[in-house]
Formats: C-alpha cells, sequence, structure tokens
C-alpha cells in the first residue's frame, strides 16, 4: 500500500468528545502516531503526564489540562486556567445511541456492492475495522482482471456480506459502511 | 547595629518589603500568622514573630495593639504597613508613633484626613484641584441627598464619607429609589466603618481610573512619577494596571501631575503616595482620593520610571531628603500588571481556597513577578485572594500587550482557577487594545465565554478523550477477545521521547 491512511483499523480508538455548547470532535488516538482530530492529523506533543495533569505542546506553546471532574463518560477539562465541559463516547456506543448512521440515505450510500459480476479473491478488512476513504475493501475479480474496491467514506465496517472465493452478481451487497464523516 | 523593620503583613508585598529592607542593610522581621503558618514570606525574613493568632477571629495584621507590644518586646525600629490591613489606619500610625517606632508612612494625621473624604475634598479645593460635582460636604439625610440629585441631576452616586473597597456605595439612576439607596448604603457604611456619612455626586457615565504616583520627603520636596491607569476594575478592585495611560495627552499629564504635586506639598504630605482622578470621555478630570499607602499596583510605575518606590518610603521615613527632582523622572516604555488572584472568572469571580498543586511562573528579563505563593502553598478563606502579580515592560503599550498575553501563556497554575484568563481575555479585547475601556468594561462587557478559544477547546476534547480511552482501552482489553497490547502507546511514547 503505497498511501498512508490515518485510521489504522482499530476502532475502538476512535472517540466522540461533544461540549455542552454542541460542539463535537472525533479524535482517533492510534498507537504510534500522531492523534487525529476531525479527520486531520495534528502535530501535537504530549509532553507530560501526572495523574490528573496533561500538558501538550503545540504551535509553539504549552498547554496544561487539568482534570477537574469525571463522571461516568462527562468529564471538565481545565485548558490554561479555563474549564471546558465534555461528554465522552466511544465510537461503537455513538453508534448505538444512534448518533451516527442514522440516517439510512446515508447508509445506503456508503455501502459497497458489487459493481460488475465477479469473485471475491480476497477481503483485507474485518467487520468493527476502521476504513479511510479510497481504502481497498476487497478484490474482485471479473473479466480475469482484478479490481480493488475501496470505500466511499471514512467509516466503520459494520457487516461483511461476502466471503473469499464467493462469486456475486452485479449490484449484490458485499459490505455495510458507518461513515464516520457526519 | 541593624536597623530591625517589622512587617505588619504577608503575602507578596511582605516579599516585596523584605527586599527592600535587606537592600537598605535592615533586618526585615515578619509576623507568623496560625492562619497560615507556612506562609512562602516567613522563609525571606530573617526573624520570625509567632502572632498566635489561631484563636481570635482577627489575624495579626488588623490587631494593633499586639502588633505594637511586640514590636517593643521585639526592639522594632520601624513597621512597614504594606497596603490593606492597618495600613490606612490612623490609629495605629498614631501607636506606633508614641511607642518610639518608625512608621513607614505618612503622620497619622494626614492618613485620618486624607481617610474622610469630605475633609480630602475640601483641601483638594483649596488646592485648586477640580471636583466631580456634588455635595461640599456630608449629607445624613436622604431628604438632602434628594435636593442634590436634582442639582446635579440624575444618574448620581451615593458614597459613604469613610468608605473603600465599594461598599457603602450605590449608583441611583432615579429619585424615586434614592431614599431606599441612601438607607442602605449608610447601613452598610455604618457596620464596615463605623461612621453612617455619605457624600453625593455627578455619575458619569464612562469614566477612566488615572492615578499619579507621588514621593514627598519630611523636608517639603515632593514629586510625581507619572500616573497609572486602574480602570480595569471589578466591585472597585482592580484587576490589571497599567503605567502610563494611553488616554493622556502629554498636557493633560503635566496639569494632573502638577496638580497633584501641589495638593501633596499644600497638605505637607511625605511618603509615597497616590492621587487619584476620575477622567471624563471628553477630557476633563476629577480629583478623586488619596491613598496614604503603597499600593499594589506600584511595580508598574517602577517599571516605567526606574524608582525603587518601597526604598524611598524606608528612606523617607528615616528623614532622608528626597533627592530625585521631577526633571530627572523620566517614562521608560509601557508596563502592565495582572493580578493573580484565585477567583474563578468563568463563575462570578467566586473565590477559590486550597491548594496550588503546582505553580508556574513565566521567566524574562523583562518580567517582574511579584508572589506569595509556591508549589504546595494553600489559599485559606482569611485573606485576600491575590497570590501573586506578573509585571511586563515593554519599550511601547502594543509590544507590551504582546510580551504580557505571551507571558500569561506561560504561566500555569494546577489546583485553582484564577483571574489570569480572564486577563489574557482582556488583553485580546479591542476595547482594550484601543484603549477605550473604562471602570464599567467587565460589568457591560465583559462575558465568560471571551475566556473562550478554539485550540484550548480542541486540546481539552483531546486531552478528555485521552483520560477517558485509557480507561476503556484497559477495559476493553480485559475482554477474552482483545488483544492485549492496547495500552495507550501513543502517549507512552510521546512520553518517552520528550
Amino acid at each position: 500500500m503505497g498511501t498512508s491512511y490515518i485510521y489504522k483499523r482499530d476502532a475502538s480508538r476512535l472517540f466522540i468528545a461533544l461540549r455542552d455548547n454542541g460542539k463535537r470532535y472525533k479524535i482517533y488516538i492510534p498507537k504510534e502516531s500522531e492523534p487525529v482530530i476531525d479527520g486531520e492529523e495534528y502535530d501535537i506533543d504530549f509532553v507530560e503526564q501526572e495523574d490528573f495533569h496533561y500538558a501538550f505542546d503545540w504551535k509553539g506553546k504549552r498547554f496544561h489540562c487539568e482534570l477537574v471532574s469525571r463522571d461516568q463518560n462527562k468529564a471538565v477539562v481545565k485548558v490554561n486556567g479555563v474549564e471546558y465541559k465534555f461528554s465522552l463516547e466511544s465510537l461503537f456506543s455513538y453508534i448505538r445511541h444512534g448518533m451516527i448512521g442514522k440516517d439510512d440515505k446515508s447508509i445506503d450510500e456508503n455501502n459497497i456492492t458489487s459493481p460488475m459480476p465477479g469473485k471475491i479473491v480476497d477481503i483485507f478488512l474485518a467487520e468493527g475495522d476502521l476504513v479511510n476513504e479510497g481504502e481497498p475493501i476487497l478484490s474482485l475479480e471479473a473479466m480475469k482482471m482484478q479490481n480493488e474496491i475501496t470505500a466511499t467514506c471514512n467509516g466503520v465496517i459494520r457487516k461483511i456480506h461476502v466471503v473469499q472465493g464467493q462469486s456475486v452478481m452485479k449490484d449484490d451487497l458485499m459490505v455495510e459502511v458507518t461513515s464516520i464523516d457526519v | 547595629m541593624k536597623k530591625r523593620l517589622l512587617i505588619a503583613n504577608r503575602s507578596e508585598i511582605a516579599i516585596r518589603i523584605i527586599r527592600s529592607a535587606h537592600k537598605l542593610g535592615m533586618l526585615a522581621v515578619v509576623f507568623q500568622s496560625d492562619k497560615e503558618p507556612d506562609a512562602l514570606y516567613l522563609k525571606y525574613a530573617d526573624e520570625i514573630i509567632p502572632a498566635r493568632d489561631a484563636t481570635t477571629e482577627k489575624p495579626i495584621f488588623l490587631d494593633a495593639e499586639r502588633i505594637v507590644n511586640l514590636a517593643l518586646e521585639h526592639n522594632i525600629d520601624l513597621i512597614h504597613p504594606g497596603y490593606g490591613f492597618l495600613s490606612e489606619n490612623p490609629d495605629f500610625a498614631a501607636l506606633c508613633t508614641e511607642n518610639g517606632i518608625n512608621f513607614i508612612g505618612p503622620s497619622a494625621t494626614l492618613i485620618r484626613e486624607m481617610g474622610l473624604k469630605t475633609v480630602a475634598k475640601s483641601m483638594a479645593i483649596e488646592a485648586g484641584l477640580p471636583l466631580v460635582p456634588g455635595s461640599d460636604g456630608a449629607i445624613n439625610d436622604a431628604e438632602a441627598a434628594k435636593v442634590y440629585a436634582e442639582k446635579i441631576g440624575y444618574p448620581v452616586l451615593l458614597k459613604a464619607s469613610a468608605g473603600g473597597g465599594g461598599r457603602g456605595m450605590r449608583i441611583v439612576e432615579k429619585p424615586e429609589t434614592i431614599e431606599r439607596h441612601f438607607k442602605s448604603a449608610s447601613d452598610e457604611a455604618l457596620a464596615a466603618f463605623d461612621n453612617g456619612d455619605m457624600f453625593i455626586e455627578k455619575y458619569l457615565q464612562n469614566p477612566k481610573h488615572i492615578e499619579f504616583q507621588i514621593l514627598g520627603d519630611k523636608h517639603g520636596n515632593v514629586i510625581h512619577l507619572g500616573e497609572r491607569e486602574c480602570s480595569l476594575q471589578r466591585k472597585h478592585q482592580k484587576l490589571l494596571e497599567e503605567a502610563p495611560s494611553a488616554s493622556l495627552t502629554p498636557e493633560m499629564r503635566k496639569d494632573m501631575g502638577d496638580m497633584a504635586v501641589r495638593f501633596a506639598k499644600k497638605i505637607g504630605y511625605f511618603s509615597a503616595g497616590t492621587i487619584e482622578y476620575i477622567l471624563d470621555e471628553d477630557g476633563s478630570f476629577y480629583f478623586m482620593e488619596m491613598n496614604t499607602r503603597i499600593q499594589v499596583e506600584h511595580p508598574v510605575t517602577e517599571m516605567v520610571s526606574g524608582v525603587d518606590l518601597v526604598d524611598w518610603q524606608i528612606r523617607i521615613a528615616l528623614g532622608e531628603v528626597l533627592t530625585l527632582k521631577q526633571e530627572d523622572i523620566k517614562l521608560n516604555g509601557w508596563a502592565i500588571e495582572c493580578r493573580v488572584n484565585t477567583e474563578d472568572p468563568q463563575n462570578r469571580f467566586s473565590p477559590q481556597t486550597g491548594f496550588i498543586d503546582k505553580i508556574h511562573f513565566p521567566h524574562s528579563n523583562d518580567i517582574r513577578i511579584e508572589s506569595g505563593v509556591q508549589s504546595g502553598s494553600v489559599v485559606t478563606p482569611y485573606f485576600d485572594s491575590m497570590i501573586a502579580k506578573i509585571i511586563v515592560h515593554g519599550s511601547n503599550r502594543q509590544e507590551t500587550i504582546e510580551k504580557t498575553l505571551a507571558a500569561l501563556y506561560e504561566f500555569s497554575l494546577i489546583g485553582l482557577k484564577t483571574t489570569v484568563p480572564f486577563c489574557r481575555a482582556v488583553l485580546q479585547h479591542p476595547e482594550f487594545v484601543d484603549a477605550t475601556y473604562t471602570t464599567r468594561w467587565v460589568d457591560q462587557v465583559y462575558t465568560p465565554e471571551m475566556l473562550e478559544n478554539a485550540d484550548d477547546e480542541m486540546i481539552g476534547a483531546l486531552a478528555a478523550t485521552i483520560m477517558y480511552a485509557s480507561e476503556y482501552l484497559q477495559l476493553s482489553s480485559d475482554l477474552p477477545s482483545y488483544k492485549n497490547d492496547s495500552l495507550n502507546v501513543w502517549v507512552l511514547n510521546k512520553r518517552l521521547n520528550y
């Protein structure tokens, strides 16, 4: 794979932080690279961690964060002396609560159907994986040609309806994808 | 033998005075109050007198008789009262003097005269200073107040004759409410100052607070060291000050400064003092009052004038001649002071008490820090909420604003909320930047949303998420199907690489 995708499959590392003023952040915390916030990778350095105190360096400035209070999935964080209140959800609970992927039309749009009759050669991702827009999900062989079928949005693989070696007809539903771009 | 200087005060100002005492070759003696037995200033003193004020409601700093008695026991030569507490209490000054202790400040008589606003104002009139139109003397009933109000026009301000810090003060917009306001203000003044006398005067809609720093010696020499603008106030408590003021023309500066000196000379003032003016939108200014103590915001004047005011206070008390002449005073650049109060600017400035887990101040040649606390200090409910001051100097106002903002971003305090984010919001507000802000800014313009910032918010979201994620991932990793490599490696990596 020539391209490097920002979402690295593990959907359990994607969270949604919702502020009390309605502002929402989608935050992905990969294992070894920079955090991804609302689909963008940020060069934020994590420089200090001590109990309830974190410090970050970004844009040449230091940001001091202090966890002021915590009640289940609600947290009040003080940043540079000012408090911000967030409620936090994992991607899965967010989907479960119907806060994402509620709109049936958007689901249809992002589901992957077979563009032509053919045979599934390989499936690169598993159910529950995060997928990036343009990232290959599976390989479909048709007329002796292997075609990589790619995701049309950033999302999570909800269900895979096909297995390796299976033959599909045109317009067969192969993979259901829930967009996380909304 | 070294002179022994007792500081009847605490916190940052105690440390500030200790510095001057040492510079002048004196021994600095302080009280250890049981209400904050581990206070930072104790570390800097040469000698500590235990105050044993645990059982009384009154901290030692307000107990004139005990202070003097303990001073006598400990062979104290001079007492510096700092600001607040007994600094403008004429009886305390008199008690010191009667017992042969040199009180660092003006005479008890001067303190008493300046403390009574009616007396101060009549002296100002004699010296030819303009006054806000109002009652010439104290008025003692609501009827008389009403008559005056009709004469000068509404809105009017009712003020306690012996007042200060906003107590016993009311704005009256219309005749129907003047009786009620008069009574409540007068009662408040009676309770707070034991004196229910009231003044009435014209209420200016968009005033600025401009004050001139005075130094006078016991030989009749008086100079001024330029002005400070302290318009940024909340309930008459200053939050941020600057020197000089962008609202004065050189002519106004000269006029106001000359008048301040004339006034101080007329009353025979000595020591450091401050003449307060109120400046109207149209450029007219009026004498408000004189403060007979060193002020919290004195460092901005020191930064632009290069004169050490506390040193001079002490030297003047010893009878030295003020060798500085008015023409020696050259003001250089600009200075801004931000008060660090443990108050919550997101929640009506409610006081915060508790531990300061960690405090970090900015450092640079242009930054002066006056702090009464360190990491681990406790902020108690017994004393004022001001824990430190951050003072920044620059070559002009614009540059100083930028430097101050950067300094405030470098400041951090873990454990309590402070007014630092408030000061940051002020420094970025157009009305501060163009210097049109007035004493009403906090009440009329300020909103807590001004404290927020998109970058801070996003970082907050990230921090909250990391906290949540580390628990969430740990929980998930306990599930049998989950690979057990789910510790937040990005977090750890970043820590190791730093």
